[in-house]
């Protein structure tokens, strides 16, 4: 006896737009690797419905000064590395990166105000440290990230970098900075799906390609607002599909940055018994967010610690296997 | 400039077309493929080319009545206008000889604003059918004197008398009445005329009420009283209860405002019972002066004034009434009645007869006030099929959707921007208020209209939406509201508060002191409210299963002054994108609705069914109501494609917007 | 389909009788429409409507429930395919296997860890929700002694087993209880649906290697012999093979009212994975994709903490605004002498506030009141921002042990409250400071200058 299935295939017009970062020496860069993502045609990983021809990646934080504010789970993890941000992107490429997400932390006018030489000099150890593309971080202040996102813009022009964050309060000199240098943006906004496209009509409005723009929908961890993010991705990816234009960008979301400010990840005093081990609970916490994430449409994920990466990249692997095979 | 001259024969390798120019019957030969405008001005003749010419206000509109053209852009013309001959000037290329009528500059205006703009269309007052006995009514009747074989009292002769000729049974007299009866009758020679206030709507049957008696046939009118509390300003109409004819009328600014400007700071003062009673005292004193202006200038006395119908938000009535408000404004939001008692004028110290009723009609909840249930009375909307929307562009934002089977409203808290309040150089609708503006989009250089045509000084609400679409359109700022066009004209600089454009400098002002500017921060309210309206009307709209686009009429109540700019409104995303002649802007509907209610026995009943009918939705932290206002935040929307005509226009706009950035 | 508040309206008496309690029949239609509220409540609507209305409001999922009175865990039920057009309603059980060969001791330990478990977070007390006795020693009778000790624990239980005779043993044992049969496949529905129904309880259906149209067949043929409390596997394990059934499952159930898969389903993540980490990431998955029981293989608290917290994040309820919890933020690296602004917990709210002092470049302390989720105005109106609310605030996050000064920013649309909350805070110095979050920066920097 056989009950006949109704066809639940969804008929998308729409389809995610294939972002690539970085620069062989074919396209004018240097990079030894390149990655490209997006191109899907369907709801994340529903092999049975559309394509997904490239699978989502790991892309892993990179200071170019000492953090004085990170978990010691985290400083142990990484050790000496940390002081150098051209030792610390070759030692995440050894261990699995696929992008290394540079942030120039150190112009902040907190935390060292350097300016646009030193966020040269920076780009320019990194790029030589790893063949893995970059995404570049200024430190989130108009005047400092106009400074050295310029700069670094155009230290790495032809690489094809993400500049971030590209932000409502900022985008007309980040954007005008990739358009000058070929370059890609990272449009953040807060967790919201309408802010989320605003941004990107304002920047279609200064006419850079829509392939130059990857969406950051703004993380929150697991415990802090996970489920928010959780939809306002369901529904950019679902816009995407029915036919927007202004939302069919390659998503990414920095997991490892959220997960971490996490209390739960952060520290062990003075917290319950039943919160279990604490680098077990912390690398988990950290894993758990990037799964959700990847489950509602994320194509890069920004992680933080060495453990999280090969786990992430398990699921990955897992999801990216075809159904049925 | 005549053909004789020479001077436009050049004869190049385009071929010389002959454009006739009526009324004034010049002839110039203009080149194919040539601008209208071109001609116009070749002949010494002028149109007005607010927007530079870029085919956006329509304001350089002809009539072709010969021969061919090719309109590059039609964008402001109807299919029948375009069937009819007209065409933009700026927009309009010739194709061979023509005739033209170029229009007198007041036809050309008068034609546009019959096209764009939903004019305040209906009469102020609504005559209803009087067939119906009045509220208060006069009869006139003469009573058998009393002799010693009748000795029957006075009141009981008149009234046996008011049965007998009027069927008017079981007639009471205030002790004022009382008091003059036995003079009166005698001064009348048995003759008197009464005012007779025939129930009220809680007792529509009676018991009927003797307000006065007046000797012989007294030629005097019964009046009535409607007042409209708004939150800004108080209007007020003194009409014949009888005819429902329109005596006169009044308005002013709401004494109140000097204790907050919204209704919830007014709650908030009115926590101690000497300000609650500090702000009835206020509102009345506003209605009185009023009430007074009206009557000295009608040569009248108060007691001539025999009822009085009030409509106002909660709120309002609340103050009004001298009842606590508190509980109106924090959770769960309930007034102190839905209905409200007729009270005698006297305990409020009204400007009329004391013993008359004060009628305050119904709300519907501690945002929806009777203010709406005047204004939804007004409209008529619950008599008709069609799907209608009721919005009410004041500061607090209320709308009404359905039709003559359901009715369901909200509000939204829009704040006062379109009241011209708030803003750093707004203005109420008065005289010298910018109602239009036009901005050229190479120069930046703005065009304005003021009310009245007198000296400009600030910018009122339909101003503000019309200078909000050209900054929007020409690129002055962005989809966001954020000023963009740093560089582009002294126009757009860096002010004290950020960011701002120059509408007018100082020395061409009204005032001469201050340029009249709008920031960043004005934007930013501006788009608040705006968005805040839409996304009432869409959330509405969603609530009951329905598309905003599936609404058939839009009606507008509201301050804005003579009209609202429906292309801007639109282009701004105020309102939704339908073809203009689905709006109808109704000016005050409030004091109209109450006017009615006032004036006609089945208007009165109406209100407080409709009262009873509409179905209140609550909006505040309403997620839905938070996403559809943050995606209406973002000009004209962030779902760009509820608006074609905007995106339209924008394609249009455009290639000349970024040759400029660039 | 569900039927909009509207088209329910059409078919109520119209009188807005105010007797169901609320004040217009069309308010009623809506709550109606939003399942908020029963159509019993309306005391006028006709027989025939009745009708029309129950069939037009039966669930696409039915709901299921394990256990009884005070232990009972309520699963299904759902009317959506992502969350956001509505809400996720039922939480799916989290439910640790056992197997009844485990010696007595480790049996006993283990069933206390997840009997004991139980960590409260944001208010709410989160434990696990049951144990699943799994039949690997093949005797009935160790099956029924194991599921004797379970059943004293107050979980919701599962019975596994394939042998209907093992099964009959251990249902006896937790009688009472409604444990839920796992599993009936093709070869042995028949005496597992018997058992069902003699004893009152749900049964899991299962099917083979993600085939759905045979679980479907499969599940009619169970509801067709009078077992309608049914769970489903679709049998399918791992990350891509699950999500697709899931998925597809869900879609059928909701979007096509496709009644054969209209029930909750139940997942083994444990079966699915290498090692208890990739069990733990792949149960993350159950909860976010449409799973209503999870049964987990390894306990360890680490996990299940990260886990409890996922489910109490998908499963709240959307709708509601988005909202930052109340507490004193740092932006930038504020020192005790550096500025405190305080302002609402909407999170548009919070994110415009943070970013424009983030951008000034200048620290400042940021305190968050909690004004349920309304923006500054909003929430001043509603009496949900107001000097006692803020200075309840001051006190709670401790703000005098972190700051060296004693004075406040608040937004300046709300600069009317200042002199009650100069009451409320005394000694305190309120600033007013802008309305807009723009003007921020510009206020900071007067406000360095003095």
């Amino acid at each position: 006896m056989s009950v006949a299935m109704p066809n639940v295939n969804e008929t998308w017009t729409g389809k995610i737009l294939e972002v690539t970062l970085g620069a062989g020496p074919d396209k004018g860069g240097t990079r030894g690797k390149t990655v490209t993502v997006g191109g899907e045609t369907t709801l994340p990983f529903l092999h049975f419905e559309g394509e997904i021809p490239n699978k989502p990646v790991v892309a892993v934080e990179v200071r170019d000064r000492a953090p004085d504010d990170w978990s010691e789970l985290l400083v142990k993890a990484w050790g000496d590395s940390l002081k150098d941000p051209a030792a610390w992107a070759a030692k995440a490429e050894g261990l699995g990166a696929e992008i290394i997400a540079l942030s120039l932390d150190s112009a902040h006018p907190e935390r060292g105000n350097t300016g646009a030489k030193e966020a040269r000099e920076t780009v320019r150890q990194v790029l030589k440290a790893t063949s893995l593309p970059l995404i570049i971080y200024g430190p989130g202040q108009p005047d400092k990230d106009n400074e050295v996102l310029v700069a670094a813009a155009e230290e790495a022009a032809g690489e094809r970098v993400a500049l971030g964050n590209c932000e409502e309060k900022n985008y007309r000199t980040v954007v005008a900075a990739a358009l000058a240098n070929n370059q890609v943006v990272i449009a953040k906004t807060p967790i919201d799906v309408n802010l989320a496209k605003q941004l990107n009509v304002l920047i279609g409005d200064m006419r850079l390609d829509r392939d130059r723009i990857l969406i950051d929908p703004t993380t929150g961890a697991l415990g802090y607002g996970l489920e928010y993010t959780y939809s306002v991705m369901e529904r950019v990816r679902l816009a995407a599909l029915t036919g927007d234009s202004a939302l069919q960008q390659p998503l990414i979301v920095t997991a490892g940055y959220e997960a971490w400010r996490a209390k739960e990840a952060r520290t062990n005093d003075g917290v319950p018994t039943q919160w279990g081990d604490w680098a077990k609970r912390a690398v988990l916490w950290e894993a758990n967010t990037a799964v959700t994430l990847l489950e509602t449409g994320a194509d890069i994920l920004v992680l933080r610690h060495p453990e999280t990466i090969p786990l992430v990249k398990r699921a990955i692997a897992g999801l990216m296997t075809r159904a049925g095979a | 400039m005549s053909p004789g001259d020479g001077t436009s024969m050049d004869d190049g390798n385009g071929r010389q077309c002959l454009v006739r120019l009526e009324p004034s019957e010049q002839t110039v030969y203009i080149a194919f493929g040539g601008l209208l405008e071109e001609a116009i001005t070749q002949a010494g003749l002028s149109v007005p080319l607010p927007c530079g010419g870029q085919g956006r206000c329509g304001r350089c509109v002809v009539q072709v009545r010969e021969g061919t053209v090719r309109r590059r852009s039609a964008l402001r013309l109807s299919e029948d206008d375009i069937e009819q001959g007209y065409a933009l000037a700026c927009q309009t290329l010739i194709e061979g000889d023509l005739t033209v009528w170029v229009p007198p500059h007041e036809e050309l205006v008068q034609r546009l604003e019959a096209g764009d703009r939903a004019e305040k269309a209906a009469p102020e007052v609504m005559l209803c059918d009087h067939a119906a006995k009045p509220w208060v009514a006069r009869y006139q009747t003469t009573v058998e004197p009393p002799s010693m074989g009748d000795n029957t009292p006075d009141l009981e002769r008149l009234q046996r008398e008011l049965a007998r000729q009027h069927g008017l049974r079981d007639v009471r007299p205030t002790l004022a009445a009382l008091a003059k009866l036995p003079t009166v009758l005698r001064e009348g020679e048995w003759t008197v005329t009464v005012e007779i206030e025939q129930g009220d709507w809680a007792a529509p049957d009676g018991p009927y009420r003797l307000l006065d008696v007046l000797p012989g046939s007294a030629e005097t009118r019964v009046l009535g009283l409607a007042i409209d509390i708004g939150t800004t300003s108080v209007a007020t109409y003194l009409g014949d209860l009888e005819t429902g004819e329109l005596v006169d009328h009044a308005s002013a600014f709401n004494s109140q405002i000097a204790r907050g400007e919204d209704v919830i700071s007014r709650i908030i003062y009115a926590r101690q019972p000497e300000h609650r009673q500090e702000l009835q005292e206020r509102v009345i004193t506003t209605i009185n002066a009023l009430v007074d202006e009206m009557l000295a200038r009608q040569n009248l006395m108060p007691e001539r004034i025999a009822l009085a119908t009030v409509a106002g938000n909660t709120t309002m009535i609340h103050l009004f009434l001298g009842l606590e408000p508190q509980y109106i404004r924090t959770e769960p939001y309930i007034p102190a009645a839905g209905k409200f008692p007729p009270v005698p004028a006297v305990s409020l110290g009204l400007h009329m007869r004391p013993e008359a009723l004060v009628d305050c009609l119904p709300v519907v909840g501690a945002y929806v006030g009777g203010d709406i249930t005047a204004g939804l009375l007004r409209t008529g909307m619950h008599e008709q099929e069609a799907v209608t929307l009721f919005i009410d562009v004041g500061t607090n934002g209320e709308m009404v959707l359905g039709n003559s089977d359901w009715l369901i409203t909200c509000a939204c808290s829009a704040g006062p921007a379109f009241e011209g309040a708030g803003a750093t150089s707004g203005t109420p609708a008065v005289t010298g208020a910018i109602e239009q503006v036009w901005i050229d989009p190479r120069s930046l250089e703005p065009t304005w209209a003021t009310l009245g045509d007198a000296p400009p000084i600030g910018i009122c609400g339909s101003g503000m939406i019309s200078l909000l679409g050209e900054m929007m359109i020409t690129g002055v700022i962005d989809k966001g509201g954020r000023i963009a066009g740093h560089g582009r004209s002294p126009r757009v600089r860096r002010g004290e508060e950020g960011p701002e454009y120059v509408i007018v400098w100082a020395a061409e002002t009204g005032a001469g002191d201050k340029d009249i500017v709008l920031t960043e921060t004005d934007i930013q309210n501006l788009l608040r409210a705006k968005a805040a309206i839409y996304a009432g009307a869409t959330v509405l709209c969603e609530s009951v299963g329905l598309a905003i686009t599936d609404v058939e009429r839009v009606l507008i109540g509201g301050g804005f002054g003579r009209h609202i700019d429906v292309e801007k409104a639109i282009q701004i995303g105020l309102l939704p994108d339908m073809p203009w002649e689905q709006f109808t802007y109704l000016g005050n509907t409030s004091i109209q609705g109450a006017y009615l209610a006032l004036t006609c026995r089945e208007g009165r009943a109406q209100a407080d069914e409709l009262a009873n009918k509409m179905t209140y939705l609550e909006l505040s932290a309403d997620g839905r109501f938070m996403d559809a206002f943050t995606s209406a935040l973002f000009i004209p929307h962030t779902d760009e494609s509820r608006f074609p005509s905007v995106q339209r226009a924008l394609a249009e706009a455009r290639p000349e917007r970024v040759s400029h950035h660039d | 389909m569900a039927l909009s508040g509207l088209a329910i309206y059409k078919m109520l008496p119209q009188t807005n009788c105010k007797e169901c309690g609320f004040p217009t029949c069309l308010a009623f239609s809506m709550k109606l429409a939003a399942r908020q509220v029963e159509l019993s409540a309306c005391p006028h609507v006709s027989e025939e409507t009745k009708t029309q209305l129950d069939s037009a409001s039966a669930p696409p999922i039915r709901l299921i429930s394990l256990g009884k009175d005070g232990h009972k865990l309520e699963v299904g039920n759902e009317t959506v395919i992502f969350r956001h057009e509505k809400t996720f309603y039922h939480q799916p059980g989290l439910i640790y296997r056992l197997a009844d060969s485990l010696d007595d001791q480790e049996f006993t330990h283990r069933l206390d860890q997840v009997a004991d478990y139980g960590v409260e977070r944001v208010g709410m007390d989160l434990r696990p929700d049951g144990v699943a006795v799994q039949d690997s020693s093949g005797s009935a009778d160790t099956f029924a002694a194991r599921v004797g000790q379970v059943a004293g624990k107050g979980l919701a239980i599962i019975l596994m087993s394939s042998d209907p005779a093992t099964m009959e043993a251990g249902l006896k044992a937790a009688q009472g209880k409604e444990p839920l049969i796992y599993a009936a496949d093709s070869g042995n529905w028949q005496p597992m649906a018997d058992l069902a129904k003699k004893y009152g309880a749900p049964l899991a259906v299962l099917g083979a290697g993600g085939d759905l149209e045979a679980l479907a067949a499969l599940a009619e043929q169970v509801a067709g012999y009078g077992v309608e409390n049914l769970v489903l596997d679709p049998g399918a394990r791992g990350w891509s093979d699950s999500l697709g059934a899931l998925t597809r499952m869900r879609r059928a159930a909701i979007k096509k009212n496709f009644r054969p898969l209209g029930y909750p389903v139940i997942t083994f993540p444990g079966e699915g994975s290498e090692d208890p980490r990739e069990e733990a990431m792949l149960a993350s998955q159950f909860i976010d994709r449409y799973a209503s029981l999870i049964v987990m293989d390894d306990f360890e608290p680490a996990a299940l903490y990260s886990l409890l917290t996922l489910r109490q994040n998908i499963y709240t309820d959307p709708q509601k605004p988005i909202q930052v919890t109340p507490g004193l933020y740092e932006i930038g690296d504020p020192k005790g002498d550096s500025p405190l602004l305080v302002t609402t917990n909407f999170s548009l709210t919070y994110f415009s506030v943070a970013g424009e002092v983030e951008g000034s470049g200048r620290p400042a302390w940021l305190l968050v009141a909690d004004s349920e989720g309304m923006s500054v105005l909003t929430a001043w109106a509603a009496g949900k921002f107001d000097a006692e609310r803020i200075a309840k605030a001051v006190k709670a996050a401790e703000v005098p042990d972190k700051i060296s000064h004693k004075s406040i920013v608040i937004p300046g649309f709300v600069a009317s409250i200042s002199g009650d909350l100069e009451e409320e805070l005394a000694g305190w110095q309120i600033l007013v400071g802008p309305r807009e979050a723009i003007g921020i920066p510009s206020y900071l920097r007067q406000l360095a200058k003095g």
